[in-house]
Formats: C-alpha cells, structure tokens, sequence
C-alpha cells in the first residue's frame, strides 16, 4: 500500500511544501527513509516506530519505505514526526485516506504517541492556506500561533492517537477558534511619562514620524533609555500583513507560544552590548533570525553604543539599507525582514559628562579615542542626533500632568505617514528617511532664501554632502509635521540642530 | 653656527645651567667644542659626567648637516650671544642659550602678554581668552602662549582676529606641530608672529619639555593672564614662574564651585590682578581706548521676540537646548529658530552640538 501526507519546513520565515510518502511491501523487514534527511529526522524513524506499536498497532514484517521529497532540499527538525507517522499508518491501511489529502500534518511524536509543540507553525499554516489545502494538524500548544494565519481550518491535537481517530472520522476534533477579544494595545509605558526634555521628545517624534534613526547623546540619568523605549509606542499601530510578519518571525524562533496572541505592538528589542554579530543579524547552522529581525516592524534600540564591538555593529550597514538581512550557510541563504527604526545612546565622553567641565576632564585624545569606538560608516546611516542633558529633581518633576501622552503624539505621526505615503505613492520609497540622494532635489526643493541659509551652514560647519542630504531629509519631516509643502528657513534650522555628529564637534 | 647648534642641543643632554656656565666662561660655542675632557671637568664648570655627554654629543651627527636641514625648514638659531637674542630673557639665569624661531620674535618696543590655561577648558573660558586675545592685540600688545587645546589656543585665535602678531612657544621643535590638531592655527602664527622652541628642530614634545616652555612664555610677557586653572594646575605654576621673574601676573575671575576656575580665584585671593572687564584691564595697563569701543551693540530693536526670551536666558557658561526650551516656555520649533537667528546675528555661539553660550560684544 502506497500513501502521501504533507507537510512542510521552514525556511526563514517562509514555508516549503514537503511530502512524506510511505510504501509498505514484501520483502525483508524493514523500516527505511530516505529524502536527504537530517539527523534529527533520521531518528524520526525510531520515535515513529515506538509510538505507533504503543498505539496498540503491531508493524508488520514488510519492507516499509518512506521518502521525503523533494529529494534535494535537506529536511531538519523534529515537525515530520506526525507526518511519517500518519503515512505509515496510512500505507498499513489503520488510517482511511480520503481525509488526508486536504490536510496539512506537522508535529513531532514522543515515544508514547504524545504531541509536542514545534516551530514555524504559523508560516506552515500560511504555507497550507497558500496549497489549497483546507486544514491544518498541528501540535494543540501551536494552534492559537497557526491560527492566526486566517482562512484555514486549525486542528489542535494532544495525541497521535487522536490524531489517527479524528482521521478515521471516531472523535470529532472541534476547529480551534481564535479568541478575538480585541485589546488595546498596551506597551506599559507612556511619553507622558517624560519631564522636561522637550528638545529630545521633539526629536523622537521627528525619528519616528519621517523613519529616521535617531542617536542620542547624554550624561547618565538623561533619560536617553526612557526615551527609546517609548518609541514604539507613538509608532502607527501594526497593519495586518505586519503583524503576520512579525509573528512569523517569532514563530520560527518559538517565541510566539509563549505570547498570549499575535504580536500586536511594535517590538522594542534592546540588546545587550556584548552580542554578537551573528545574535544580531541573525545565525547558525540552519539560521534563525536575529535581533535585528525581532525588531522588525519596530525599534532596535543600542544603548551604551561605544561599549559595541565595532565589527558586530558595522554589519547592521547592510540590513539598514535593504530593509532585509540574508544569511548564507552550507544548507542554503536564508533571509529574513528587517525593517527597523534604530535607535542608540551614548555618553559623549569616558566619563559621561563631557561637556560639564566641572565633572568631566576627559582630554581631547581621551575624547576622540571613545568616540572612535564609533564607526563612522554606522554613524552614516543616523539621521538625527540630540544632545540630551542631565536633569535636576524639580525639571524632572514638573508639569507631570501636563505632558503629551504617547497616544497624541502618535495621532500626529499617522497623519505624517500618511502624508510621505501619498508623496511617495508609485514609487518604493516609503518614507522621508529613504529618499535616494538622487531624488533630493526632486523632493526636498529649497527656495531661494532657504538655498541661501543652506549655503551659509554648509560653509560655515563645513558639512558633507552626506550631513547636507540627511538635513535636507529631516527638513521634509519637519516641514510635513506642519503640513508645509515647502520646506521653510525655520524647518532647516531645526533639522541643523539634529545634524549627524560630526568628529569635528568635539574638537576646537 | 656648526657649534652654537651643537651647543644648543646639548642643554636638553647636561641642563641649561651648565651650558650657560660653559658659555660664560669660554668665549663662543667653538672653543668649548674644542676643549679637551679634563679641561672641562678641571674647574668645577662640569661634573665628570656631564662632561662626557658633553664629549659623546660632539661625535654623533654631522653638526654641518644638521644646521643646513635646519635651514632649509626655515629655522634660525638664535643664542644668547647674538644681538636678537630677546631682552626680555636675557636677565635670567636659567635663560636659554639658543631659541630655534620660525617667523619673528616679539619685538622689543611692544608690549608683550601671554594668555595661558587649561587645554580642558570651559566654553566660558575659550571665550573670555579668545576676547582678550583680541582686545589686547588690537591694543597693541603682542600675545604669547603655548599653542596648546583649550585656552592657549583660543588666546592665539584671539589675537590673530584682532589683528596682531602672536609667539607660540612649544615644548617640542619648532617644525613639530603638537598637537596636531592644530595645523592651522601653526600655520597662520609662523606668518602673524612667530614659533619659538629651545628644543632643536624634530624633537618630540616629551612631558619635561613643558614646565621648561612655560618659564620662557612667562619670560617672554610683560605680564601674564591665567584663563581658567584647576587647582593643581601647570598654569599655577607658569605663574609662580611669572612672579619669580617679576611678571605682573592677571586671572580671570569666575564661579565658586567651578572647577576650572577655583585655581585663578585663588589666584586672586593670593594678589594676582583681577580681570573685570576687558575695558577695565587694558585701564589696568594704561592702554586708553575709546569708552565706545566697548558701548553694546545689542539692541533689542534688531531682535525678534523670541530671540529677545532666549537671548535673556543666555550666558557665558553652556546652557543645553532643553534648558532653553524650558526657561522659556518656548516651543521646541520657536526656540530653534531664535537660536539659529541669534547665532547668525553673532550674539550667540554653538560650543557643542546642542549647547549654547551668549558672545562677548566686540
């Protein structure tokens, strides 16, 4: 007897159909698989075996094959169990197979017949949606996860053995239902929690209005973290197709089992400075994402930039500007999503307090040397940078009641979104922060008295072409968030005050 | 020259006291170069030691050669036997025996005065050396000081904007730019005035090198202003120098609980001159200028409101933006714009980014 289950694997945080065929014929007993395997499936054959003999059936002295095919595409992990289960018994003729084909079976199989949760279900659900297939077997712990995928059935299962009745059409397995109970979102902080330091909550809303990344410069207790951490929250609020991305991605990870439901607030990802490149980026033998792609959707945020290593942060280049990081190893280049809005916090000098000359007496040299613990490249690719000073008790206190919350900053910021979106309609730009340098002059246009200021500054803090263009694109920002389509002198002064820092700043 | 060059190289081997000894007794640089070893040590001039660097010196290079590259870098040696050698110093006993000079020396008939402090200095304190560089050099008086980061630097600046000459005095060869920062300021000195060195061209800028620089700057000046000083300060003891040497020694005051100027108010408490104003130092030297000179030219009608607020919250000592915004009730977008505006109009100055600090009037 001859049968087919699929089934699928993972691939970054796509899905690839796989089919587990099983044959049961004459022959010298034996149980075979072949369909270049890794070794965590090669074992599926003993976890299989035991289970269904515990089940109550008895193998039969054949020669039972099954093949995974694609042959080519090297199969890892532990979600074929179910699958190769379900196949063999189907072969045996214990399982009726006209429910089969419309079925997508994934889960791995203890020895007693139990299911254990895997990875990856949500973009094997999604992956099934996409095959036509009707519905989905799946461990009961990756339901809720699969479930959000929408528009396929869920059939959360405890056991091989209910797996093989509800087929046979003896139990009636209810569709898992996903609780829709709507939340509001709640990240558990809020900007109205910020006193004082009006100048740097201005620029975060600049950062998150115009997707600009965003280095924040300050003596210890300026509050440089309490500011990133409340930048998700006046981000716009996750489209569908977000939310499903990210939750795929923290799906592959098994992050997403843990969680309640579908991610539905912007991730704020703040990683140790000790990481490495690969926990950044993303890595191993068969790559998962990393926090770069946690962030995805959300804020990545660096605190204490200087104590990176220099080499981890300088491959954030790449990611920064495809939005996407690849990662190539022996099995295959994987890719996952990353786009972020970056975020990072750094003292201006050794000691923090430079220049409070009163607590600081860092030398120019020790200066520079900190600061060139930096990369330059990296520091290209930030937009705004403020200076954040340190707080006395009665600024930190004062007007509490008065301050913005996150929610009527982030209504402006829609409105500004939507203003980019409509500049940028028809083209892959998106946003202010991704105008092409060859696009400036198309979309940043100066009058005559603002070309006059430009040429003033330029001279006068001896700029880049690279600093000049990142002004001109927070000016549009700024000249968005007063609905201006024009870019006035006043735009540029402020997006001057946010200019990238240069290494020339601290000299002199 | 062959010898007076070799003579100068070895103050920095056997100490400026016995060169200045040597080449009192004997008559040039030549005859001490020709003096057998015993002849040096025979009458106590120099010990058994000093006399055998003194020995070991005259065969390392080629003195010929040296003094030819040190032309050709547009160096001369100027040593105390020479009519140029300058009046000011030549009083001393430790004196130096050679000055290397790229450019002049500050002349004889001039006044002279040296602005020194704190390379770690305040905005507070580059602004007020830098506007007394400036005064004094429109005055008249030539401005010496170290070329170092911080307020010797913006001393030089100063003075170079108001016009006049400045003297560097450098604690490594006068062809050596240290720090290295500061190229452009070199440059325009070795033009406007003059790099002067007791070290031989090429030699680094060694810490023991410094406290000796500093006796010559104070030398140099007729009187000496210290900026900004902590207080253990090498500018404490350029003053010390100073006193010793019969300067008239000035400090600018400033905050108590300042760190950088806790040593110039002690200063002060100790009986050094009191800078009030720029007006009033140069009444101090007796330099009369017109009462208009320093009249305010900040009016308020040139002004906008909000650049009127903010100016009103400004002062010589660094204020943040955040301070700002909250002093004055402004809006974040408002203040930037009156800021921009002010700094434009020269009354304000961006010292860091972000950090602001209102500009002496000029």
């Amino acid at each position: 007897m001859y049968s087919v289950v699929s089934t699928a694997i993972v691939r970054g945080i796509e899905s690839l159909e796989v089919f587990v065929e099983a044959d049961v014929s004459d022959g010298m007993p034996l149980f075979d698989m072949v369909g270049f395997l890794g070794s965590e499936v090669k074992e599926a054959r003993e976890r299989v075996r035991t289970a269904i003999r515990n089940l109550g059936y008895a193998l039969p002295a054949k020669r039972i094959t099954v093949n995974l095919s694609p042959a080519d595409v090297r199969k890892s992990g532990s979600s074929f169990d179910l699958a190769i289960a379900v196949s063999v018994l189907a072969a045996l003729g214990a399982i009726r197979c006209e429910r089969i084909d419309e079925m997508l079976i994934a889960g791995e199989v203890t020895l007693n017949g139990a299911l254990l949760p895997i990875e990856g279900a949500l973009p094997m659900a999604d992956k099934a949606k996409q095959m036509g297939k009707s519905a989905c077997i799946l461990p009961y712990q990756n339901a809720q996860e699969a479930s959000l995928a929408g528009g396929i059935k869920i059939y959360g299962m405890k056991s091989l053995g209910q797996v093989v009745r509800f087929l046979n059409g003896e139990e009636e397995v209810a569709e898992y239902v996903r609780k829709t109970g709507k939340k509001e979102r709640e990240y558990g902080v809020d900007f109205s929690e910020i006193s004082g330091q009006q100048f740097l909550k201005r620029a975060c809303e600049v950062a998150v209005s115009g997707r600009h990344n965003i280095l924040m410069i300050g003596p210890p207790g300026a509050g440089k973290t309490m500011a990133a951490k409340r930048l998700p929250t006046i981000l716009p609020p996750l489209t569908a197709k977000e939310q499903l991305e990210i939750s795929k991605i923290y799906s592959v990870s098994g992050m997403l089992r843990e969680r309640e439901a579908l991610v539905e607030e912007r991730p704020f990802r703040s990683p140790h400075h000790t990481i490495t490149a690969q926990g950044l980026l993303g890595g191993g033998r068969y790559p998962k994402p990393g926090e770069i792609s946690f962030a995805h959707g959300g804020v990545l945020f660096l605190d204490e930039l200087t104590e990176f290593e220099k080499s981890t942060i300088e491959v954030l280049r790449q990611p920064l500007e495809e939005r996407r990081v690849e990662i190539t190893r022996f099995f295959g280049t994987y890719s996952y999503p990353a786009d972020i809005l970056l975020a990072a916090a750094m003292n201006p000098c050794a000691c923090g307090y430079y220049p409070d000359r009163n607590k600081c007496a860092c030398s120019d040299s020790v200066i520079r040397h900190y600061l060139k613990k930096v990369s330059q490249p990296f520091l290209d690719r930030i937009d705004i940078c403020v200076e954040a000073p340190r707080l006395n008790y009665a600024q930190l206190t004062a007007r509490s009641k008065e301050n913005e919350t996150s929610a009527q900053i982030r209504e402006r910021v829609i409105r500004v979104q939507e203003i980019q979106k409509q500049r940028f309609q028809g083209t892959d730009i998106g946003c202010n922060s991704r105008i092409p340098s060859f696009a400036i002059d198309r979309y940043c246009a100066l009058g005559e008295k603002q070309e006059a200021y430009m040429r003033q500054i330029y001279r006068r803090l001896s700029l880049t072409a690279r600093s000049y263009h990142k002004i001109l694109k927070v000016a549009r920002t700024i000249a968005d968030m007063e609905e201006s389509g024009e870019i006035l002198l006043s735009h540029l002064m402020e997006a001057v005050c946010y200019r990238g820092m240069d290494q020339k700043i601290w000299e002199r | 020259m062959k010898y007076k060059y070799w003579l100068a190289c070895m103050v920095e081997r056997i100490g400026i006291r016995n060169v200045r000894r040597l080449s009192e007794r004997y008559r040039d640089a030549k005859e001490i170069f020709d003096q057998p070893k015993e002849k040096l040590c025979a009458d106590g001039t120099l010990t058994e030691s000093a006399a055998e660097k003194l020995i070991c010196g005259r065969l390392e290079s080629d003195w010929e050669d040296e003094v030819e590259k040190m032309r050709e870098k547009g160096i001369r040696l100027v040593t105390i036997e020479e009519g140029d050698y300058p009046l000011r110093l030549k009083e001393f006993r430790d004196a130096p025996y050679g000055l290397f000079v790229k450019g002049r020396l500050p002349s004889e008939e001039n006044r002279t005065a040296a602005i020194i402090g704190a390379r770690q200095c305040t905005p507070y304190g580059r602004e007020m050396a830098e506007g007394l560089g400036k005064t004094l050099a429109s005055a008249g008086v030539e401005v010496v000081s170290g070329m170092a980061k911080g307020i010797d630097g913006a001393g030089h600046f100063g003075a170079l904007a108001g016009g006049g000459s400045t003297y560097a005095v450098l604690g490594c060869g006068a062809d050596v730019c240290y720090p290295s920062g500061n190229m452009d300021l070199y440059r325009r000195i070795e033009t406007e005035g003059g790099i002067i060195s007791e070290y031989p061209p090429g030699s680094a800028p060694l810490p023991a090198h410094f406290p000796m620089r500093n006796r010559i700057i104070s030398g140099l000046s007729d009187l000496v202003v210290i900026v900004e000083a902590r207080m253990k300060s090498g500018s404490l003891i350029t003053a010390d120098l100073a006193l010793e040497q019969g300067r008239d020694v000035y400090a600018v005051p400033g905050r108590i609980g300042d760190a950088l100027s806790c040593g110039t108010n002690r200063l002060i408490k100790q009986g050094a001159g009191i800078i009030l104003s720029r007006e009033d130092f140069l009444k101090d030297l007796q330099i009369f200028c017109e009462e208009s000179k320093f009249k305010k030219k900040f009016s308020k009608n040139s002004l906008e409101k909000g650049e009127v607020l903010v100016y009103s919250v400004l002062d010589l000592h660094s204020k943040n933006i955040n301070e700002i915004i909250d002093e004055t009730n402004l809006s974040a977008a408002e203040c930037v714009c009156a800021l921009a505006g002010l700094e434009e109009k020269g009354y304000i100055r961006e010292v860091f980014q972000n950090y602001y600090i209102r500009r002496l009037e000029d």
